[in-house]
């Protein structure tokens, strides 16, 4: 019995969030004692496969073709069907990518089979079931998701997850070719290339993450550690009243009651106090963090991670080490 | 001079309860299903680019709008706004038996009505609902009916029987030929639905909307709602935001370490 | 009895609202700085038939009739009250057209004034006499089949931006009619705008004819019957619409304060669990239902085509003031803040005050419902 996780590659890289996958998959064949396999399409991809054994698969079923270098969904979804009606795993996992949602779909609707998007958490119960939690409803309701009789169970996971595991380069696995003839005529919907674009600068209202500043910054000087971390994260940079009063930010970047209501997954207020006419408008932020050296002040009352303490000791601290983190990840990544 | 090549479009659209007002949406104890009272019901707001979008075509290239729903009978009043915006016909596919389906199911019934509807060239859905905001429907209702399918498409440009779209993805977008009749679903940037007008809201009440049964479209009982859905939902549950409030004072290198730390897992790694 | 919308209505009021909230609260802020009309979302309400509400089919226009009027301007004016302002006028310019125009007026005329290719003002008041409408001194005299127009007129919104307009002319001792004027007439002329400290987006100004010759054809209803032109269109359609601006700072009143109250802590809990607050609130909401009740209920009577200007005066009266209350007490929820500029009670409370003398003072409301109060005894 196995469980499949489709191997996203792109450019001839695999994608983060299949790694992530692995890891995840990789608690779950254990538990169940199903073999793990990762299945891989792609052009001249053969040497990903030895990077998806290091990182937990048992198997790769790799299948090679010039029209597939591309993600194409109907060859894609075709091939990835007939694999499944032939092994029969027992469940098949995709990252919740943009190609993950495409493609997933529609092989599930070829097996008649069930699948559950944007999976947050997924366990095995005492049937050998995948229960998948999926958020609805815009997060403020779970469900938890189940495909009792047809197989395989599959589902789309959210990538971040799961942590993508250590690569065990030692590790050995096996690679199964699969030869599968593809004609210009299957690709209906055919993707003809693939354009990369550096992140815009998103409005406030649309950024994932915001840090922001305030009175406690003192100083354009000052508010420069603000405009650092927000660059080290890919953030969008806000502030409140006196931060524009004082020049810091422009009038739309402001947060607040007479200003804009945000709702990121992560907000981080420096040097902010949190009185009222602020905060209005960060309520329904994922997670608040907060860092700011008067203990007594209103925004730890609202925040998920506090740090009371300097923030010119502090920030910097945390800049760098995300810095870090990000060299590390873009060596990676594709 | 544009040449005409009329297009047969076909919107797919859902009645949800309005994104405004989703933090009071409860769930019953007991039964475990959802209370929608008190929110108001609206069209699903991609659903209504996806339906501007087949008005613009229409009016660059001439053809005909149907709009198709699934939904109990109240979701008539979004068939009948999407009237009011534009489309020439509405079909309400409304069943006891389809409720409880999932998105295969969804998908099986929309493809049959689609059929029953007769020849198109393009389907537009919306990329996601907000409520279950799966974006599973449009792949499986492509494959259900048996041609390509794009999703997330931000830019879409119609030459005869092609099209050239530009969808999504997550640092960027890939350019995608497609070749009709296929299936698309479209994100917030492609366009911006239209407000329908005094002429579009009378239009709209001279305009019946249909209703399908599931005999109506030739979906069996078996196929229909709960048995005919792969998955179900054995559990649901209220998330309720309360601040953690976790503080910690401590030299600033260890402070920015715990930050750091939990950082990194609330953005996933 | 029935207090329910149809479902046409109910979709009316949809649009309206999306359009209010979607295109024009991002100019709100610009609106009340400048003061100037935002003539694209004027335009923006004729292409959605906004204009042509209260004309018939027939001519062009919807004909949805005079609740789904104050539907339109209730929602407008809950964000914006100077555009909902400007809009009751375009149609108060139409309203002579619609109710005493000729065949051949209507036929000549309505079909434009819907789409928005003309649009009129209504320009009766005059330094001599607003109140006192007999007091105005604008003449018409007859020269061969022509009439000759000269007089000032102020305190006329929507004259900068008409082109054409309604102009009520003395033609005999105590005899008046009412002319349609194309503005590029030789010899009429625009004069000031004036510089309101509330109602700031709409444009209300001096326009003044100068032997301006016009046909026996724009001459609207019979000759010397011009003051119950001008009276009934203010009566039926420039009063009320006023009190659908109010209305519609009513319910943003009631909306905000509701919003703050559950926002502002003091004393460790929000100040909407105060009394004091809470009675703040009860006041608004009653004013603003007391208002809804008048204004719609006086709309359905005139969509039955029942004369009611006493109705149409007491609901102007009534929802007017309640928004100068309304709005003041608003400011209060919001304490210090609400008398500052950024925040929007004080921009509610300068428009609402702006509303108190147009379309007649609140004295001239009570003379036009006396009459109907005495007839209450047998």
């Amino acid at each position: 019995m196995e469980l499949w996780v489709y191997a996203e590659q792109r450019r001839g890289k695999l994608v983060s969030a299949s790694l992530e996958l692995l890891g995840l998959a990789r608690g779950i064949a254990d538990k169940a004692r199903w073999a793990l396999s990762s299945v891989l399409l792609g052009h001249n991809v053969e040497v990903l496969c030895k990077e998806l054994i290091a990182h937990g698969a048992d198997r790769v079923y790799l299948v090679e073709h010039p029209l597939l270098e591309l993600y194409q969904c109907e060859p894609y979804s075709r091939i990835l069907a007939k694999l499944a009606s032939e092994a029969k795993p027992e469940a098949i996992l995709f990252p919740h990518t943009a190609v993950g949602s495409d493609l997933a779909p529609r092989v599930a609707a070829k097996l008649r089979t069930g699948l559950s998007a944007h999976v947050v958490n997924i366990e095995l119960d005492e049937r050998r079931l995948l229960r998948q939690i999926v958020p609805g409803f815009g997060g403020s309701i779970m469900a938890v998701v189940l495909c009792p009789e047809r197989r395989p169970q599959m589902a789309t996971i959210m990538p971040g997850v799961a942590r993508k595991p250590k690569p065990d380069w030692s590790r050995r696995g096996e690679v199964i070719r699969v030869e599968e003839e593809v004609s210009e005529e299957e690709l209906r919907a055919r993707t003809l290339e693939l354009v990369e674009e550096p992140p815009e600068e998103k409005p406030l209202e649309e950024a994932d993450i915001v840090v922001a500043g305030g009175w406690g910054l003192r100083s354009r000087e000052g508010f420069r550690i603000v405009e650092e971390l927000a660059e080290a994260l890919s953030a969008a940079v806000g502030g409140t009243r006196p931060a524009l009063d004082e020049g810091w930010i422009k009038p739309h970047q402001m947060i607040g009651h007479s200003g804009k209501t945000i709702r990121p997954k992560l907000y981080i207020a420096i040097g902010i106090s949190g009185e009222m006419h602020h905060t209005v408008g960060i309520l329904d932020s994922g997670v608040i963090v907060a860092v700011n050296n008067d203990p007594s002040a209103p925004i730890f009352e609202v925040c998920d991670y506090g740090v009371v303490g300097d923030a010119f000791e502090v920030i910097p601290r945390l800049t760098s080490m995300l810095r870090e983190l990000r060299g590390a990840q873009l060596k990676q990544e594709p | 001079m544009v040449k005409q090549v009329p297009y047969e479009l076909v919107v797919c659209i859902k009645q949800v309860p309005d994104p405004r007002f989703i933090s009071r949406i409860r769930i019953n104890p007991e039964t475990k299903t959802i209370i929608r009272e008190g929110v108001p019901a609206v069209i699903n707001p991609l659903d209504k680019h996806a339906l501007e979008e087949a008005l613009r075509i229409r009016e660059q290239h001439g053809g005909r709008v149907t709009v198709v729903s699934m939904g109990p009978l109240q979701a008539e009043d979004a068939c009948k706004e999407a009237l009011a915006m534009g489309a020439d016909r509405a079909v309400l596919i409304t069943d006891r038996r389809l409720a409880g389906s999932d998105t295969l199911a969804t998908a099986l019934a929309l493809s049959k009505a689609i059929r029953r509807i007769g020849g198109f060239d393009l389907v537009l859905c919306g990329a996601e609902t907000v409520d279950g905001s799966t974006g599973q429907v449009p792949p499986q209702l492509a494959e259900f009916l048996g041609v390509p399918h794009v999703t997330r498409v931000f830019s879409l440009a119609l030459k005869g029987r092609e099209a050239e779209a530009k969808a999504a993805l997550e640092y960027g977008y890939r350019r995608v030929l497609l070749r009709l009749p296929a299936v698309v679903s479209v994100i917030r940037e492609i366009n911006e639905p239209r407000i329908p007008s005094v002429s579009g809201i009378l239009r709209a009440h001279q305009i019946p909307v249909e209703k399908w049964t599931i005999e109506d479209i030739g979906l069996s009982e078996d196929e229909a709602g709960i048995k005919g859905s792969p998955t179900i939902v054995s559990d649901v549950y209220e998330i309720e935001v309360r601040r953690k409030r976790e503080v910690f004072q401590g030299p600033p290198e260890e402070a920015a370490r715990w930050l750091f730390e939990r950082i990194v897992s609330v953005l996933g790694g | 009895m029935e207090f329910t919308f149809t479902s046409k209505q109910e979709m009316l009021r949809k649009a309206a609202r999306e359009f209010a909230e979607r295109e024009v609260a991002p100019r709100v802020q610009e609106m009340d700085e400048t003061g100037e009309v935002p003539m694209d979302l004027v335009k923006k309400m004729f292409d959605l038939g906004f204009g042509g509400l209260l004309i018939p089919q027939e001519y062009g226009g919807s004909g949805m009739g005079h609740v789904a009027r104050m539907i339109v301007i209730e929602e407008i004016s809950r964000i914006s009250p100077p555009l909902g302002f400007t809009l009751q006028i375009v149609h108060l310019g139409q309203a002579p057209v619609i109710y005493f125009g000729s065949e051949e007026q209507k036929r000549k005329w309505l079909p434009e004034l819907a789409k928005g290719a003309l649009i009129a003002s209504s320009a009766v008041t005059e330094p001599t006499g607003g109140s006192d409408v007999l007091g105005i001194q604008t003449t018409a005299r007859k020269e061969g089949d022509e009439w000759v127009i000269s007089g000032r007129k102020c305190f006329i919104t929507n004259a900068h931006f008409s082109n054409i307009h309604g102009v009520l002319a003395k033609t005999g001792d105590r005899e008046f009619s009412y002319f349609m004027v194309e503005a590029d007439r030789p010899g009429v002329k625009l004069g000031r705008k004036e510089d309101k400290f509330g109602l700031r987006g709409c444009v209300t100004g001096e326009i003044a004819f100068d032997e301006v010759r016009v046909p026996e054809e724009n001459l609207v209803g019979s000759p010397g019957k011009g003051l119950r032109v001008a009276l009934a269109s203010i009566s039926n359609v420039g009063r009320p619409g006023v009190a659908a601006v109010a209305l519609g700072i009513l319910r943003r009143c009631l909306e905000e304060a509701a919003k703050y109250a559950k926002e502002r802590k003091l004393y460790g809990k929000p100040i909407s669990d105060l009394q004091a607050i809470q009675w703040k609130l009860t006041d608004i909401y009653m004013d603003y239902q007391t208002s809804w009740l008048l204004v719609y209920y006086a709309a359905w009577l005139r969509d039955q085509n029942i004369r009611v200007d006493a109705e149409n005066a007491m609901c102007k009266l009534w929802a007017t003031e309640a928004a100068v209350r309304a709005a003041k007490l608003l400011t209060e929820v919001f304490g210090a803040y609400g008398v500052l500029r950024e925040y929007v009670p004080q921009r509610l409370l300068r428009d609402a005050q702006v509303l108190i003398p147009s379309a007649g003072t609140s004295d001239i409301m009570r003379v036009v419902m006396a009459r109907k109060a005495l007839e209450f005894s047998p």
